[in-house]
């Protein structure tokens, strides 16, 4: 009796658990993943920090899509036509989206570049007055000679002083 | 050395001017909540009911009852069967129930219409875009419209179970303004 009850459980437990199980003719999609790649659209935020009831009920429609062997793009693609481009946390590889890229790598390289001309423009200005000093040049070059006039009134300066 | 200079003076104000132009865009576009008397914001939005689109200015010279709801909203549970009903009362007067579904999976929209015996034409606003421009504050919300296309009563905030009276306020509005 007990080996039947056994049996009986086993195929149920089978039986039901045999469609989720079922094998994908590729990788399945994460939930977990595309929690943190699509949006609440009533709070904001990503679904994995959102407990709204819409981000539970697009959770829910995630987890079947991923039950029925839909790929990541493909929930994707479905969300996007159903809320709009605003579902997907980040911009898409396309179009003017590629701004939302390009544009602050751009402004990082465009700044980096300005502050490598500024730094380069002020340590160049400081060079003749190191050279002047008659010390020695920052590129290590030695420094010019003195013209004998600026020679001779340097020396008698000296000479006043003494 | 001074051309250099120049340039990255001009490049910097078309910047600052770039995000100028961007903040005062951002406020001149701002959506406002239409007031009383305004035209109510126009919308071509899918129906989940049916196949094709509704455009809510073909319903020009009908008085419109506007319910946003959701699937994934309580409250709007409540309150359709009192919809329908109502529809069900007023259509003969030349009054048109249009449901707005408001950030839902169409599915989910789907067997809610269903399981609720909704029968009142209904559309999708996915995005909220259309949501937005009402100012809308949440699900479910009512709005009506006359028939010259205004915006008339004091639409209902929350559910029309709680606000029977504002609920027969508005369509009365709605038909004879």
């Amino acid at each position: 009796m007990i080996l039947a009850r056994f049996a009986a459980v086993t195929v149920a437990a089978l039986a039901l658990a045999g469609p989720a199980a079922a094998a994908c003719a590729h990788p399945r999609a994460s939930l977990t993943f595309l929690e943190g790649q699509i949006m609440c659209p009533t709070c904001h935020t990503t679904l994995d920090q959102s407990d709204a009831p819409a981000a539970q009920r697009i959770k829910a429609y995630i987890q079947m899509r991923i039950d029925e062997c839909a790929t990541t793009q493909q929930i994707k693609s479905e969300l996007v036509a159903n809320f709009g481009a605003g579902i997907l946390a980040a911009p898409t590889h396309k179009g003017l989206d590629l701004l939302a890229w390009w544009l602050p790598l751009g402004g990082v390289i465009l700044g980096a570049g300005l502050l490598a001309l500024g730094v380069w423009r002020w340590s160049h200005a400081r060079e003749p007055f190191a050279a002047a000093a008659g010390g020695p040049a920052l590129n290590g070059k030695p420094s010019p000679e003195l013209d004998p006039e600026t020679e001779r009134r340097l020396d008698e300066l000296l000479a006043k002083l003494e | 050395m001074r051309s250099l200079k120049l340039t990255g003076q001009l490049v910097a104000l078309a910047a600052v001017a770039g995000l100028l132009g961007l903040l005062v865009w951002r406020l001149t576009h701002q959506s406002h909540p239409p007031r009383l008397g305004a035209p109510a914001p126009s919308f071509s939005l899918r129906r989940i009911d049916g196949a094709g689109t509704l455009d809510l200015a073909s319903l020009h010279g009908k008085a419109v009852v506007l319910n946003f709801w959701a699937s994934w909203c309580v409250p709007c549970k409540g309150e359709a069967a009192m919809l329908e009903q109502a529809w069900k009362q007023y259509r003969s007067q030349g009054v048109v129930f249009l449901g707005v579904d408001y950030h839902d999976v169409t599915s989910d929209a789907r067997t809610f219409l269903t399981h609720h015996g909704i029968t009142y034409p209904t559309v999708q606003d996915g995005s909220g875009a259309v949501g937005d421009r009402y100012g809308l504050t949440g699900v479910p919300e009512t709005y009506f419209i006359d028939r010259n296309g205004r915006l008339v009563g004091a639409h209902v905030v929350g559910t029309i179970t709680n606000q029977v009276s504002s609920f027969h306020k508005g369509i009365e509005a709605a038909l004879h303004s």
